[in-house]
């Protein structure tokens, strides 16, 4: 017998075999069934907007009378902590190397001189630290409220036309326009449910590597790029369908959804290239699991670190899914364009190449000693 | 085509520290059955991936069908069977699944499974899936496996291992016909009666090496002994007499027990491949 194969044909073959085992897994169908069920419930639970209180730290001297009329009649949702330095105030800020407990969102450096210049009718200067988690509106309340100190302090109404403020951004500078919590959140889910695959998607080789399948399929005219292209193509359609599925259920393509999808594509490229590496290193379940933890943790710190403010540190932005979560927020959260998320696709694509050459190299390893 | 089905020159494999197979070279004639014999963890199955490309040997050269194993693998397992050691099955497909599934990656075009299936008694089974199947059935599976594409050499890893006499001799029954077809085959056993039975020539393999190889015939005509085991009461006790049948004196010894008084039993022993393997190598089969 000397039938002509081809690479094609093979490759379809082990797709339709998988996707029939695949029908008869029970245990999967279901689990990925509750696995969008369930993101797309959490996130309808989450807050669509901002409606935290923030506390203000103030750094004043010699106008404590006038403060204590101001802050009088403030609007919940705001309180105001008074601080000896600027020192002080920059440190529970959050700006200093420790982190505190809980950080201020906003603080007010007034100068020494802040009295005498607008007696004087001269500008002063104050200080606003934001974080970038502020929103604009608050922003401007602060401004409003500096205005108002001034009014106050002179009893004239606003002696100066605006006494020059300076506004500190802490963090990635997001001012103008900031997101609701959800907003923020959505790249987090469809990472979270992309990056949760790698496991699945790991069992697609694993599972034939630990019943020996493996070896039969490769001592037939198949060659392990062709079991590597049929199990990445299927993990990826499955991953890649999973996630465009919960981000319908969360209606997240109002913004560049070309963009949102060329995304999803490759990071389900690239969860399902760490998959079959995890699925073709471990010699057993849990070795697999083993190694299906260790890739999915550090993907999905990417995500996880978007809800932080601040620009990320260098070891995230070196993360295989950094470019992945930062196309994601981008475009859907700031409505970015292809040109600002072309090097961020550039090197998730990079990733993508890196993953599937290494799980050759792994596969091809094991199945040698198999 | 070359004459040869298989050609090893100076082979060897170490995993680790550990010389599974240690400079073998033997070659296998169109059609042969060659019966590769040897005590657990001879170096029998690693011997077997190297020939179908599992694996790359570290040294020396291995020429299936006339072909470079390293060069034109695609090509060689397109023309080999292989049953495996291990039972690597789709459980959760039907026997027939697991058949149509290898066809394809064969590239069998109009690939029917049932004759296959009737080959080895599990055409009623044939819808159902192989997680149910028992050993036997399973086994009997996997030889139907590496039966589809008509190989010109199989090789078959212990395929009767731990089966009932019924499964191993419907397998023996399909090995013979390959055989007749004119298949070559490798076949490794820990059944030195199958093995006896079913090769045209044995090879011994130990420790990574192969002892000597040759006919059945000719390994216990030349290293094994034909006997005469009798069994006489003497005294109320019951005494065993190893008379050999090539020894000088033979006639005289074989005169003096069955003239004896209280003689039980005569069995004359033909020389076995065990004896002859113990006899070559100092060990038993079973290790
Ligand atoms: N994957 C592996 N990793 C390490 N050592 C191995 C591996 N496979 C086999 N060996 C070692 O190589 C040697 C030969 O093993 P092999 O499986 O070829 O023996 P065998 O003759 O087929 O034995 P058996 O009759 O038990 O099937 C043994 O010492 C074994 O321990
Ligand atoms: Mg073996």
């Amino acid at each position: 017998m000397n039938a002509q194969v081809s690479r094609p044909a093979v490759i379809w073959a082990i797709i339709r075999k998988d996707l029939l085992e695949f029908s008869r897994e029970r245990f999967f169908v279901v689990i990925t069934a509750i696995g969008i069920l369930f993101y797309g419930a959490a996130f309808w639970l989450l807050p669509s907007s901002v409606d935290e209180s923030f506390t203000v730290g103030i750094r004043q001297t010699g106008m404590d009378d006038i403060f204590a009329a101001a802050m009088g009649g403030q609007s919940a949702g705001l309180a105001f902590v008074q601080f000896e330095s600027v020192a002080a105030l920059e440190a529970a800020l959050g700006m200093g190397g420790a982190e505190p407990d809980e950080p201020l969102g906003i603080g007010l450096a007034f100068p020494d001189d802040f009295l005498q210049r607008v007696a004087a009718g001269q500008p002063s200067t104050v200080r606003v630290y934001v974080d970038a988690n502020v929103p604009t509106e608050l922003q401007r309340a602060m401004a409003s409220f500096v205005r108002e100190i001034a009014y106050a302090l002179s009893g004239n109404p606003l002696p100066v036309a605006d006494p020059g403020r300076e506004v500190i951004v802490l963090g990635e500078d997001r001012v103008g326009d900031q997101v609701p919590f959800r907003e923020k959140i959505r790249p987090l889910f469809a990472v979270l449910a992309l990056v949760i695959e790698t496991f699945a998607l790991s069992s697609l080789v694993a599972a034939e590597i630990q019943a020996r399948t493996v070896t039969a399929v490769l001592v037939s005219p198949s060659r392990v790029s062709d079991f590597l292209a049929a199990k990445g193509i299927l993990g990826t359609g499955m991953a890649f369908a999973q996630a465009v599925l919960l981000l319908l259920i969360i209606g997240s393509f109002a913004n560049q959804p070309l963009i949102l999808l060329c995304a999803l594509l490759l990071g389900a490229v690239l969860v399902t290239g760490f998959g079959l590496i995890a699925g073709s290193a471990g010699k057993d379940f849990i070795e697999t699991l083993f190694y299906g933890m260790a890739f999915m943790i550090p993907l999905m710190i990417p995500a996880i670190a978007v809800l932080f403010p601040g620009t990320s540190a260098t070891w995230v932005r070196v993360l295989p899914s950094y470019g992945l979560v930062q196309t994601v927020v981008q475009a859907s959260a700031y409505n970015a364009g292809w040109p600002d998320v072309l090097p961020h696709l550039g090197t998730l694509l990079a990733w993508c190449l890196a993953a599937f050459a290494v799980g050759w190299f792994v596969l091809k390893r094991k199945v040698e000693t198999l | 085509m070359s004459e040869e089905a298989i050609r090893v020159e100076g082979v060897s494999y170490a995993y680790g520290d550990v010389k599974a197979v240690d400079n073998v070279s033997f070659a296998v004639a169109q059609g042969e059955v060659l019966g590769f014999l040897g005590p657990n963890g001879a170096g029998k199955s690693t011997t077997i991936k190297l020939l179908t490309g599992q694996m790359r040997p570290q040294s020396g050269e291995i020429a299936i069908l006339g072909m470079d194993v390293a060069k034109e693998r695609d090509k060689i397992q397109g023309r080999i069977g292989v049953c495996f050691e291990e039972k690597n099955l789709y459980l959760n497909l039907s026997a027939r699944e697991n058949l149509n599934f290898f066809a394809r990656l064969f590239g069998i075009a109009d690939f029917d499974p049932m004759p296959l299936l009737r080959r080895v008694g599990l055409a009623d089974r044939a819808g159902d899936r192989v997680k149910g199947f028992s050993k036997g059935m399973q086994q009997r599976l996997m030889v139907a496996r590496c039966l589809m594409n008509t190989p010109d050499i199989l090789f078959l890893d212990e395929p009767t291992d731990g089966l009932d006499p019924v499964s191993s001799q419907a397998i023996r029954r399909v090995i013979e016909e390959e055989s007749a077809r004119g298949a070559a085959i490798l076949l490794t056993t820990h059944d030195m009666d199958e093995a006896d039975k079913l090769s045209d020539r044995v090879a011994f393999i130990n420790d990574g090496k192969i002892a000597v190889l040759d006919t059945p015939e000719n390994l216990k005509l030349a290293h094994g002994q034909r006997t005469v085991r009798v069994r006489i009461r003497e005294h109320g006790e019951v005494r065993e007499q190893v008379v050999p049948l090539d020894a000088a004196d033979t006639g005289d010894q074989l005169k003096a027990v069955v003239g004896a008084e209280g003689l039980l039993t005569i069995h004359t022993e033909e020389a076995t491949l065990e004896a002859v393997f113990i006899s070559l190598t100092g060990r038993g089969l079973q290790a």
